[in-house]
């Protein structure tokens, strides 16, 4: 099939060189996927797509654009490279675009990121289905329970790439998740509501169904009764479900483009100590089984192990070809893969006790942050943390400070890595927190 | 030029048999091509995706081979087109087609769904089948031809985006960038985003309807940087419409450089608010994020028949103040939520789902309108052919209510006023929302004083509802481009709202003793 994609992928950029390109990349994708959702002891939705696309990225008299399509047939393929290539000599032209150089993608890394297991394609509805059952049974299993829907999620992809000026790669992968939200009769017309799900891209390293569905119901019941939290500054502990969000706010601007443009606060950090020495980000695209594991990003860049922040230090930022030739910056990836965040050997209960008093965030609701000052405020619930111990849930409840500013004062990180996320993080616990509440 | 000769004397012997035998044929399947090919003109829907009724109905015919009660063909062609300014250059262009068609089968609360990008009968056939396997019983009756309904005129185009050029596009972005840059000497960088798109729906049902859809879309944002000593600050303002190129005029892009340069230069002057609950002020028009969050998802009527919604027990009771109105309103011409049909083909028009304070109305799809026993709100949306309608709201607004927006913020001692948002985002059982709001304003004694900024706030949708003390007379729509995600599908959507007071609100802020 690769072989197929591969031969799709080199006739795009026949296509488009005859129809006038200088240069063109091209990617043809396939996927398939299956989803099936089942509530309250009966099967409610059974999904199965299968989908294809191309994209090209064309340069033409030093002007570019990138189009995609999902109709294949060859002679309307025709007609799109042929619109697309008039469409870019319609543009202005810019001399930072230029397809990606050779010496990007030469030491492309050789190694098996094991992102295949054969088993997913071979799933059959009957061995959906008894997942589907397991979980249903443990997680509708409480008096409370008004609802619970139980989600079976597999499937494929494959892309290959051609450039004109020599790149030529191909990655294959699968996933498999499970798991279920569960919603729970509350005070008063609220309902409380919560979930888990696991996945892999290989069906053996998923936990049991029946320890998911324990952890969704587990989550839903820990949302009972929950209240409005004080207005207080205090210590903010997030777990590390919730910290991979965090995370991933920290980094939004921490790009080029962002940069290049203006709009991030990131822009004068490189080589700075800007953050708490506690914090380290290691962005890994090699690491085994990943779910952004790849050999090679988006613009055919080899993959390489790049940390972005070490002990506080801001070592490299997310630099495309196109953004870091206008900015000055050397190219790293314009894409995060998999974001390691340091850990320590501090377990959550460790944690809480140092903490001893403060607000544990187990998810935000809604919120935002600028990328230019890196002021935030999120919604959040979790629970009041009394006597170094998880005390009583809160909701409705604000924070509200400045990314860089916060960041200066993560205090503690634990030793317990969410697995089921390519931002793999413990428990991060930061000093002098503002909380709106009552 | 064998071959030729070949299909030359094929052609001959077909074409006699033809004329001999009319009746056969007719009997055969091929009689909605007679009937529609000779006495109607060819549906340009049907020619457009290479089918005609004799394939839909095989096709429908398929799906149903299980059993269904409900199922429907969704045929879709979308082509997108968008255009980046910056930096002073329109130095990149993206284009996307999306061509497929969504095959679903229904029945009770089951669906089965398949989609394919091969328009093909071979491959829609075996999609068929594949959406089929959900149902276990037998083949019900389908259609052997599906009826035309009228078509919409909410959003009906002389010139379709097809047909617009790069080099028409280009001098609007231009006049965009020069007008923002010459506004403020702090101004150090504007970008200017383009976009737009045509789409081609074709919707036929196991009822026999056939509805075909043309929504035209576009967006022009434009992002204004400015530096004053070494602080930086971003702010954008974005319009939004289904329209086509002319509603471009230099009266709405005036407008829209001038909030963006506003929303930008006022955040150097802007604080955080004190942290803490107290009463809200939502300025007309974007605050119908409010309404969005507060009670417009949780009146979604799927997650009132699964018990999920903390709506589900109150449809008829009081839950506002007398001059609360909420709408969800598909039929307002050229508005980015608008509607001629729901993605299942049924038309899309005005939902009152609070009307004088008593909760009227969920949004329904044909699903939860099935097991209620009500007819369908026309809320059945999708995003695309890879995905299964649910309900969603459309146009969602409040209506004017009896007070003026001074009086209104007269009447506040200590709180704020909120003009512009980002985002927001609702837990559907607990009823909990929020939304994050860029710019407002501190209103203390009854006055609007100090500019804030980049707080969240926070609340309970029934509660917000019951607390909402005060509405005024200026209800307008928000223009600006909103995109509604649930279930991981996104649609365009549109909001609006007069002048309200929420007399209680947790709003994020700093400065905590």
């Amino acid at each position: 099939m690769s072989a197929d994609l591969l031969r799709r992928a080199q006739q795009a950029v026949e296509l488009a060189k005859r129809a006038g390109a200088q240069e063109v990349r091209a990617t043809t994708s396939n996927s398939r996927d299956v989803s099936f959702e089942y509530r309250d002891g009966a099967l409610e939705t059974v999904k199965d797509a299968t989908s294809q696309s191309l994209a090209i990225q064309v340069y033409v008299n030093g002007r570019y654009s990138s189009h995609r399509t999902t109709d294949l047939n060859i002679e309307r393929l025709k007609d799109f490279v042929s619109e697309a290539i008039a469409i870019t000599k319609a543009l202005e032209p810019d001399e930072f675009r230029q397809i990606t150089p050779e010496e990007l993608f030469l030491d492309r890394p050789d190694v098996d990121l094991d992102l295949v297991d054969s088993a997913v394609a071979d799933l059959d509805r009957e061995q959906r289905m008894e997942w589907c059952q397991t979980i249903d049974g443990i997680a509708t299993d409480h008096a409370r329970v008004i609802s619970a829907t139980t989600g079976v999620y597999d499937g494929s992809s494959q892309s290959a790439s051609v450039s004109s000026n020599g790149f030529s790669g191909s990655s294959r992968s699968t996933y498999c998740w499970y798991g279920a939200n569960v919603t729970l009769k509350d005070q008063g017309d609220k309902r409380a509501s919560g979930g888990f799900y696991a996945g892999s891209p290989h069906i053996g390293a998923l936990p049991p169904a029946s320890e998911v569905a324990g952890m969704a119901l587990e989550r839903a019941l820990s949302r009972l009764d929950s209240t409005k939290g004080p207005t207080v500054r205090t210590t903010m502990v997030v777990d590390s479900r919730a910290a991979g969000a965090l995370i991933g706010r920290l980094l939004g601007p921490a790009n080029a483009r962002r940069v290049q443009q203006g709009q991030s606060y990131w822009a004068d950090l490189l080589g700075e100590r800007a953050f708490s020495d506690k914090l380290t980000v290691i962005d890994n695209p090699l690491l085994k089984r990943g779910f952004s594991s790849r050999l090679y990003d988006g613009e055919g860049i080899s993959a390489k192990v790049i940390p972005i922040v070490e002990a506080g230090v801001v070592r490299n930022l997310y630099v495309d070809t196109y953004y870091g030739r206008k900015a000055g910056m050397a190219p790293t990836t314009g894409s995060s893969s998999n974001r390691i965040v340091g850990t320590s050997d501090k377990s959550l209960a460790e944690i809480l006790g140092e903490a001893g008093a403060g607000v544990y965030v187990t998810s935000w609701l809604g919120g935002n942050a600028d990328n230019t000052t890196g002021d935030f405020s999120l919604g959040i619930r979790g629970h009041m943390i009394e006597n170094g111990q998880i005390g009583r849930p809160v909701s409705e409840m604000n924070v509200t400070g400045n990314l860089k500013d916060l960041f200066g004062r993560l205090e503690m990180v634990g030793n317990d890595v969410y697995p089921y996320s390519s931002t793999l993080s413990p428990t991060l616990v930061f000093a002098d927190v503002n909380f709106s509440g009552t | 030029m064998t071959i030729k000769r070949r299909d030359f004397l094929g052609t001959v012997a077909a074409g006699s048999a033809i004329v001999t035998m009319p009746g056969f044929l007719s009997g055969c399947g091929v009689q909605a091509a007679t009937s529609f090919g000779r006495n109607a003109p060819v549906n340009p829907f049907m020619e457009w995706f290479g089918v005609d009724q004799a394939t839909v109905a095989r096709v429908m015919s398929e799906l149903t081979s299980r059993g269904a009660d409900a199922a429907d063909v969704y045929f879709q062609h979308s082509r997108s087109n968008s255009l980046t300014l910056e930096d002073g250059i329109v130095s990149s262009a993206n284009s996307g087609i999306r061509q497929g068609v969504g095959l679903r089968v229904v029945i009770g609360e089951q669906t089965g769904y398949a989609f394919t990008e091969d328009l093909t009968l071979p491959s829609m056939l075996a999609a068929a089948r594949t959406a089929a396997a959900i149902a276990t019983g037998t083949q019900v009756v389908a259609p052997q031809s599906f009826n035309p309904l009228a078509a919409g005129d909410l959003y009906t185009t002389t010139v379709p985006w097809a047909d617009v050029g790069v080099e028409q596009k280009l001098p609007v972005m231009k006049f965009v960038e020069a007008q923002a840059k010459g506004k403020d000497p702090s101004i150090e960088k504007v970008a200017v985003y383009w976009a737009d798109g045509d789409e081609r729906v074709m919707i036929a049902t196991l009822d026999g309807r056939l509805v075909t859809d043309n929504r035209p879309m576009t967006r022009l944002t434009v992002v204004v940087t400015a530096k004053k000593g070494d602080e930086t600050q971003t702010g954008y303002a974005n319009i939004a419409a289904r329209e086509e190129f002319s509603w471009y005029t230099e009266e709405r892009l005036h407008k829209m450089v001038d909030e963006a340069v506003e929303r930008t230069l006022i955040q150097f002057e802007a604080i955080r608010p004190p942290a803490g609950e107290m009463p809200v002020i939502l300025a007309a028009g974007a605050s119908g994020i409010l309404l969005h969050e507060a009670i417009g998802h949780g009146m979604e009527a799927d997650f009132n028949r699964k018990g999920t919604s903390i709506y589900t027990d109150m449809m008829g009771k009081k839950v506002a103040e007398s001059f609360v109105t909420v709408v969800d309103q598909a039929n307002i011409p050229g508005e980015r939520g608008a509607l001629n049909y729901d993605d299942e083909g049924n038309v899309a028009g005005r939902t009152v789902m609070v009307e004088n304070g008593i909760l009227t109305s969920y949004l329904h799809d044909e699903i939860s309108a099935k097991q209620y026993g009500i007819k369908p709100t026309g809320s059945g949306r999708r995003q695309s052919y890879k995905y299964s309608p649910m309900p969603r709201m459309t146009c969602t607004f409040m209506e004017d209510g009896p007070h003026t927006r001074d009086e209104i913020i007269a009447a506040v001692d200590h709180g704020i006023i909120c003009e512009t948002y980002t985002n927001g985002q609702v837990q559907i059982g607990a009823g909990d929302f929020t939304f994050y709001v860029k710019n407002g304003w501190l209103v203390e004694k009854g006055k609007i004083t100090a500019p804030i900024k980049d707080v969240n706030i926070i609340g309970n949708g029934p509660e917000a509802l019951r607390q909402i003390t005060m509405v005024a007379n200026d209800a307008r729509l928000d223009t600006g481009g909103w995109t509604c995600g649930k279930n991981g599908q996104s649609v365009p959507v549109s909001q609006g709202i007069p002048t309200v007071l929420v007399s209680n609100m947790t709003v994020g802020g700093e400065n905590v003793g």
